[in-house]
């Protein structure tokens, strides 16, 4: 048995920048291995090594994703081995297009009973991939999942809730999303990048794999995105308690400190 | 004749997608997934049909995905649900299995010759697009209340589910806040020391009658706080009457959540920081002294 890792080399949103006409660009944004997808690979590493199988790391990307400095990094988090779908045109792929091409990877894979995912990704942040994912393969999905054990095809899954703490089991073949909490994160040493570069990498385009990209909808128009305007209005802090009374003052002047309002 | 499902999985918090879902589509239906007195609330939204999959019993919310899927294959149309975890899964079994395509946050859905106009925010809030869509689309949004009309029909579905079981549910000890309903918020970020400053923040938010929130990494990495108590792109959304925002940074994904929020206040030591931009009073000084300073002045 295999449980596989779904990653995205990708550039963090911060990094973006935006024009006037709200158009994004991320043509000076470095791609990486995001710090959520790092906590899925770690994840998937102990339970590999608990349960005795194999980890692989699946991915959908433009070329770059394919190039040895995307791949070494996937590996060097600990992954046994990467198949990559890269191909022109996959670069900035929404999550629904995203998920039914990696759907398409899972079914390259023998026996893979477990897919793990990180939180989100970083540059598209919907946080949807992974419930995307289980709905193309049709298989069962859990999110935010803080702690994960188990074995072939039984896992004991344990989340926080704004409710409370629960503990949930699923049977069968299942995607899960792990929370940013799951596994305290190291960055890789020296023995893991030299490693990375002898783990085997499979590169695949979209003709080889009988996949088209899913079409997405037609961009209309752009905008840069405002909220109410800001006053910017900055109050002396030399003195704390002055600058305190100045603000409450002003807070009170606008109505926002009227009681029993909260 | 168009078709929106609203999702609703263990809540009834649908109120606002219920009212958006109308303006794009002949009928609105609701899928409900979770206790029979959700579905009888859900109902209350006076929709064309509130199909409900039965007691859940031992079955996380979760597992009623396949069924989902199974209904929405039947007869395509939009999939409207919240951002809760459960939610998530829900929409996105449904969404897979009519090869729906997905918007996060939309602010505006209208439709316009046969297709439909979404305007939602981009990579994390980043800036905003509009795209036209010929097939039905998935939404994720925040809820709104629950509705409150008059009683409507429940009528009971059931369908294949995914072997996914609630075996325990400790509750959590401290109180639950919704944040979405404060009028007055502050907010602490990563510039605080230790969990034992907390009521620093506290005493503050008392003295203001303010509900306490979070930037992500204070509940998420350091959980000083609950999970619902963070704020931004992937935690709650607010909209308050004032958001005092205390040693936050204010990067975007944070500034996606409080955007709305009618007056900022940052405190910060970095007056080069993001927040001080996003503002409307910069105070560029150390909350160990400012917080404190504030509580009494409200005091006072
Ligand atoms: C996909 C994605 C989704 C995310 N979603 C969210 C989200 O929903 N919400 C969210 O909040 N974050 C989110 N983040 C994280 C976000 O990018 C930032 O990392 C986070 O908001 C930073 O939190 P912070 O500003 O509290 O902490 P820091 O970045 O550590 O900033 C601390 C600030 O406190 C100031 N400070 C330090 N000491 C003091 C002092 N004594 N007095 C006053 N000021 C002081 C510092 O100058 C600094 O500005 C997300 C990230 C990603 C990649």
């Amino acid at each position: 048995m295999t449980i596989a890792v779904i990653y995205k080399w990708a550039p963090d949103a911060q990094e973006a920048s935006v024009d006037t006409a709200g158009r994004v660009d991320f043509s000076r944004a470095k791609a990486q291995i995001s710090d959520y997808d790092a906590v899925a690979i770690q994840v998937g590493r102990q339970l590999a090594d608990a349960t005795g199988q194999g980890l692989v790391g699946l991915t959908v990307s433009g070329p770059a994703g394919g190039q040895p400095a995307a791949t070494k990094a996937a590996l060097a988090r600990g992954l046994d081995s990467v198949l990559v779908l890269a191909d022109d045109g996959l670069d900035r792929l929404g999550p629904s297009a995203a998920a039914s091409l990696l759907a398409g990877l899972v079914g390259q894979l023998d026996e893979v009973g477990l897919v793990l995912a990180g939180d989100s990704s970083i540059d598209v942040g919907a946080r949807m991939t992974p419930a995307l994912l289980a709905g193309q393969l049709g298989w069962a999905c859990l999110t935010d999942v803080e702690r994960l054990d188990g074995s072939a095809s039984q896992w004991s899954a344990q989340r926080t809730q704004p409710w409370g703490v629960e503990t949930l089991s699923l049977t069968g073949p299942a995607v899960v999303a792990l929370s940013p909490t799951a596994a305290p994160l190291k960055a890789p040493g020296m023995k893991d990048i030299l490693a990375a570069g002898k783990k085997p990498v499979r590169l695949v385009g979209l003709a080889e794999l009988g996949l088209t990209e899913p079409a997405a909808g037609q961009l209309k128009a752009t905008a840069h995105l405002t909220g109410p305007s800001r006053q910017g209005v900055v109050i002396d802090v030399s003195d704390p308690d002055a600058a305190a009374q100045a603000l409450v003052a002003a807070l009170g002047q606008a109505g926002l400190l009227i009681e029993g309002r909260a | 004749m168009t078709v929106s499902y609203v999702l609703a999985a263990g809540q009834a918090q649908v109120g606002d997608l219920v009212q958006a879902a109308r303006l794009v589509s002949d009928q609105v239906v609701a899928l409900v997934v979770g206790p029979e007195a959700v579905a009888q609330r859900v109902a209350q939204a006076g929709l064309d049909q509130t199909l409900w999959l039965g007691e859940p019993g031992p079955l996380a919310l979760e597992a009623f995905a396949p069924a989902l899927a199974e209904i929405v294959r039947a007869r395509p149309g939009h999939i409207w649900a919240t951002r809760r975890p459960a939610d998530r899964v829900l929409l996105g079994a449904a969404a897979a299995a009519i090869e729906a395509a997905l918007v996060v946050g939309p602010t505006e859905v209208t439709a316009q010759d046969g297709l439909t106009l979404v305007t939602a925010p981009v990579n994390g809030g980043l800036a905003l697009s509009t795209v036209a869509f010929t097939g039905p689309v998935a939404l994720l949004m925040d809820g709104g209340a629950a509705p409150d009309g008059p009683a409507g029909a429940v009528q009971p579905v059931s369908g294949p589910t995914a072997s996914i079981q609630l075996v325990e549910s400790q509750p959590s000890v401290g109180q639950t806040v919704d944040l979405t309903a404060a009028t007055r918020v502050v907010g602490i970020g990563g510039g605080l020391k230790a969990a034992s400053d907390l009521p620093l923040i506290e005493d503050l938010a008392q003295a203001l009658g303010a509900a306490v929130g979070c930037s992500r990494p204070v509940a998420e990495g350091l959980g000083w706080l609950p999970k619902d108590r963070y704020i931004g792109l992937s935690g709650a959304h607010i909209a308050p009457q004032l958001y005092i925002a205390v040693a936050i940074s204010g990067q975007l994904q944070h500034m996606a959540g409080c955007r709305q929020a009618d007056t900022i206040v940052a405190i910060n030591t970095d007056p080069a920081a993001p927040i001080m931009a996003q503002a409307d009073y910069v105070l560029a000084g150390d909350l160990y002294q400012l917080a404190p300073a504030l509580t009494r002045a409200l005091a006072g």
